[in-house]
């Protein structure tokens, strides 16, 4: 099976879908193939984890949908983010790139 | 926001299911459609894409139930399903849902009834802005529940403390005759001072109440204005609003109405209005002193009640502090000039009781009702268990019945949880449904409950507050939530217990195991706890008998007791003495009357009188003795027998030397060695009352509390004590009932012209008055342990009725190789035998544990008391064997070859 999505920390799938749409709105398999493309085939995700992700972070408010045309003329649900949304990457970027960094000093320490 | 945003985006899922499941549907397919077309330009078929996307992606069913059950509206849904279900189920089979639902509204209802009145009796709140403000304050002596001040203490008071923003006096309720447009009635009549109303948050309905010039406590004489109550003003002038500058006479006293309280007022009672308040002075109007400024002033009187609101911030324990260290003081300045030794000596032990006001007064029949109710309330506590158990019982038989269903939800894949969860909504519905019957039944039965007991009481309205509130409210509903789960417990707990593959092969075709283990073990805690309750009543239930049958000394039957009035003004210049002589001749001469005589209290009256008596010229402590003032003709008609001496007769007036006649064991306590004739006593608390000569012993009685071994008392004659002629109880020896005779002593009153005849009772009404509480107690608890035991039987025979029909095969079985009918009927019985023995065996105990809390409250029986437990344990077996004979019988009737033939 190629749902490595567990491998994600929890709470990280939230954060890199908002990050994936911050460029440009996008439908679901979009951001699906852009996570695994950034992640260099890292990642990759299963209609289930997504969809629910999608669910929670438009309840949240912190993404919005509309139905659009796509390149091949189909019509795709598109995801954007809200201002919500973004003020929330960037404080999750930043508390993520502090834990990080945290973590990578106390690794080295030993 | 994010949370009305979730919100509104389940609540769209739920209800236009359709439509957001098409959106998932297309969405996905989108995606999985992309995800293969990616795929097939990797030179895949587009049959091989789709497949190897399904494997990596998850399929499209799949996926959108993960997607749905993520939300929480998919929990709801599931809860919305389960309670569909189960009402299906429950209509299925309405019988059950039926005796369910009774069940749970009699024990529901039932305690909720109990916990209403307990808690209009002492919990709740008077209804007033902040009640748990109010402060009540007065002086008692220890020991004596009443508390009261004199009006230049409580000024004192008021004057020094800082610890409430304002205080306020009254004097408590005394029912008068009231002429209102001419015609008589009763009336409460009530005095308080202008703050308070003010005090309490008070608003007219109509009119306005007493200020500063009302209550004017500087002039010579009392303001006579008052103000009704709504409940008053309704019903004596049904709400007209000219009633304002109308004329009220109470006692003969005019008084203008310049206002009206608005409804549902009580003051500070819990459960009575103030009828008709007049300014604080007006008492003065009424009797005794006839200055009124010296009747204000006198130091030493108490008669006012007192509370007193705090100022924000202080605490109750801070105010008693501050009016303790103020007392003593205070009451060094109060003692009388004309002090006596004994005056002193009562006024030494003055102490202030400073206590909460905030529940209002209620003390009488909080005194006498509170415990009996919380004991009510226990006994009611333990039938809804014992409901509670049978229903479980019930349930587990239905539960057990529903095991094939059961394993295939649980094949099928449904969790533990859910399936506990569907049998828990099942069983909280039930119990809701039996709630809101209960809350009906609980309506009813609070209020005559109420009103039996108030009515009994009072002969003015009075009324507890019983509309629910968040106390009764919560009660109701954690009780509803409680048994839900409690008996919905035992049978959702088996159902995860079963192995569905046990179930699913064997069905019923295994021999049964008679009664279930978890079945029979309910059942003995039922007959275990019926037991208790059984035996609670049983003694309550005895207690009644032996106050009823009780001998207090003096005649029960034949005896009526006629409480008589002056009409207003009707002792004005009034020589009582001679009226009362004629009175009675008149009223011997009434037909059908055998003897007749005069009394001071009410036989069995809670209100005793009790004075401290010794020998003339010694110091001793003295022998503190019932107390009564009497007529001639009264130990006669009282049917209380001279034993030595006279009686007394009307040549005993204020010219004749004072008298006295003494009980038999009051002589024997006083004179053990002498005669007590000829002997003189002093009533030490009364100065006048001095070197009375003993002329006669009289039999023991008890006159004021038939619970009381009876008491050593004096009696005195009325007629050497005009003071206390008035307002009499005529007591009349007749054989007739009450009703063929009333008209004609009425007639013979009346035509006296000075008084009327107030009420009419016999002296044994007046006594199960008096027992009011036990009867309640008894009443209720018998309802109570009648119910328990009718619970038990039905639990029993259920269970017996389900063992039989699980067992209808191997019962053939045994039939089929010659087992005989008495034979089966024995296994069957045994099985009772041994859940009710095992039931008594445990219950036994715990009610011999149980009924020694209750001992105080009991009358001449022992708590573990023989007899009641013969009959008690008798009931039991016999309600059991009768319960469980019916399925025994249906058993024997087995046809073996019907029973084989069966499956």
């Amino acid at each position: 099976m190629g749902d490595k999505s567990g491998d994600l920390v929890q709470g990280t799938l939230d954060m890199l879908i908002l990050k994936t749409l911050a460029l440009e709105p996008m439908h679901g398999y979009g951001i699906a193939v852009r996570l695994e493309q950034m992640s260099k085939g890292v990642f990759r995700l299963n209609a289930g984890s997504l969809f629910v992700a999608f669910q929670r972070l438009q309840r949240d408010g912190l993404i919005r949908s509309e139905w659009k045309a796509t390149e091949n003329s189909r019509r795709a649900k598109y995801y954007a983010l809200t201002e919500q949304g973004r003020k929330r990457l960037n404080s999750e970027t930043r508390e993520w790139g502090r834990q990080v960094a945290a973590i990578a000093r106390i690794l080295e320490a030993s | 926001m994010s949370l009305l945003r979730n919100m509104a985006s389940g609540l769209r899922s739920l209800f236009r299911k359709e439509q957001v499941s098409q959106e998932l549907d297309e969405e996905l397919n989108g995606f999985l459609d992309m995800a293969a077309e990616e795929k097939m330009k990797q030179g895949m078929s587009r049959k091989e894409a789709l497949r190897t996307v399904r494997l990596e992606r998850g399929n499209l069913e799949g996926t959108k139930e993960v997607v749905r059950s993520a939300g929480w509206e998919s929990f709801a849904e599931a809860c919305w399903r389960d309670l569909r279900y189960g009402l299906r189920l429950l209509r299925k089979s309405p019988a059950f849902t039926a005796v369910a639902i009774l069940t749970l509204a009699l024990g529901i209802g039932a305690n909720t009834a109990i916990f209403s009145l307990l808690n209009g009796l002492a919990l709740r709140d008077l209804s007033v802005p902040h009640p748990e403000q109010l402060v009540r304050f007065g002086a008692h002596v220890p020991g004596d529940d009443y508390a009261a001040l004199s009006l230049p203490m409580f000024q004192e008071l008021s004057r020094s403390q800082k610890v409430f923003s304002g205080t306020f006096a009254w004097w408590p309720d005394i029912v008068f005759d009231a002429e209102i447009d001419g015609s008589l009635a009763r009336a409460d009549v009530w005095g308080v001072d202008n703050n308070f109303y003010r005090e309490l948050g008070v608003v007219p309905e109509i009119g306005r109440l007493f200020d500063s010039e009302d209550e004017n406590l500087s002039a010579n004489a009392a303001t006579q204005v008052a103000v009704l109550s709504y409940g008053f003003w309704q019903s004596h002038y049904g709400g007209a609003a000219d009633v304002i500058g109308k004329t009220l006479k109470i006692d003969g006293i005019p008084f203008t109405i310049i206002g009206v309280t608005r409804k549902g007022f009580t003051g500070l009672s819990a459960y009575m209005e103030m009828g008709v308040t007049l300014p604080l002075p007006a008492r003065q109007l009424f009797g005794g002193e006839a200055d009124m400024q010296k009747y204000l002033q006198r130091r030493a009187a108490r008669w006012l009640q007192a509370a007193g609101r705090l100022r924000p911030g202080v605490t109750l324990e801070q105010a008693r502090a501050q009016l303790g260290s103020l007392w003593p003081e205070i009451r060094q300045e109060m003692v009388p000039p004309d002090k006596t030794f004994a005056d002193l000596g009562r006024f030494r032990y003055l102490q202030l009781k400073v206590e909460s006001g905030a529940s209002g007064e209620a003390s009488l029949l909080r005194k006498r009702f509170s415990q009996p109710l919380y004991i009510v309330l226990a006994i009611s506590g333990l039938v809804l268990l014992v409901a509670c158990v049978n229903l479980a019982n019930l349930m587990l038989a239905r539960a057990a019945s529903r095991s094939h269903e059961m394993a295939v939800r649980a094949a099928l894949g449904a969790g533990r949880a859910r399936i506990v969860r569907q049998m828990l909504t099942e069983s909280v519905m039930l119990s809701v449904a039996g709630t809101l019957a209960g809350w009906i039944f609980a309506h009813w039965a609070s209020h005559a409950i109420s009103d039996f007991i108030l009515g009994e009481i009072y002969s003015v309205p009075a009324a507890l507050n019983l509309a629910p509130d968040w106390r009764i409210l919560g009660f109701a509903s954690g009780m509803a939530i409680l048994m839900g789960v409690l008996f919905g417990l035992a049978p959702a707990w088996r159902a995860t217990q079963e192995d569905p593959n046990v179930a699913l092969q064997h069905g019923s075709r295994t021999l049964g195991k008679g009664t279930s283990r978890l079945g029979g073990r309910l059942i003995v805690a039922q007959v275990a706890l019926s037991l208790v309750l059984l035996m609670g009543s049983g003694l309550f239930v005895r207690t009644l008998k032996k106050l009823r049958d009780a001998n207090p000394g003096f005649r029960t039957h034949s005896l009526l007791d006629v409480s008589l009035h002056p009409k207003p003004n009707g002792y004005k210049d009034l020589d009582l003495v001679n009226y009362y002589r004629q009175l009675i001749d008149r009223i011997a001469e009434v037909p059908g009357v055998e003897s007749s005589g005069m009394m001071r209290a009410i036989f069995g009256n809670v209100l005793e009188w009790t004075e401290r008596i010794r020998i003339t010229g010694s110091d001793a402590e003295g022998l503190e003795a019932d107390f009564e003032m009497a007529t001639p003709g009264f130990f006669e008609t009282a049917g209380i027998t001279l034993l030595q001496g006279r009686r007394f007769e009307w040549q005993d007036d204020d010219h004749a030397p004072g008298v006295a006649i003494v009980s038999q064991n009051f002589a024997q306590r006083l004179f053990p060695n002498d005669n007590a004739i000829g002997q003189r006593l002093d009533v030490m608390n009364a100065r006048n009352w001095r070197n009375l000569k003993i002329i006669g012993v009289v039999s023991n009685a008890s006159l004021y509390d038939i619970r009381k071994a009876q008491t050593p008392t004096v009696y005195l004659p009325s007629t050497q004590y005009k003071d206390f002629m008035g307002w009499p109880e005529l007591l009349v020896q007749t054989s007739l009932p009450p009703a063929a005779i009333a008209d004609a002593l009425r007639r013979t009153v009346e035509s006296q012209g000075r008084e009327y005849v107030f009420s009419i009772k016999t002296v044994r009404q007046n006594i199960d008055r008096s027992i009011l509480q036990e009867r309640v107690t008894a009443m209720l608890s018998t309802f109570f342990g009648a119910l328990a035991l009718l619970l038990a039987a039905i639990g029993l025979y259920g269970l017996m009725a389900y063992a039989v029909t699980q067992r209808t095969r191997e019962i053939g079985i045994r039939m089929a190789l010659g087992a005989n009918r008495s034979g089966v009927l024995r296994i069957v019985l045994r099985e009772v035998i041994v859940l009710v023995g095992t039931g008594v065996g445990i219950g036994l105990p715990c009610a011999l544990a149980v009924t020694r809390l209750i001992n105080h409250m009991l009358y001449g029986v022992s708590p573990n008391d023989p007899v009641t437990l013969a009959w008690v344990v008798g009931a039991l077996l016999a309600v059991g064997l009768l319960a469980g004979y019916l399925p025994a019988r249906r058993a024997m009737k087995v046809d073996p070859l019907v029973a084989l033939r069966y499956e």
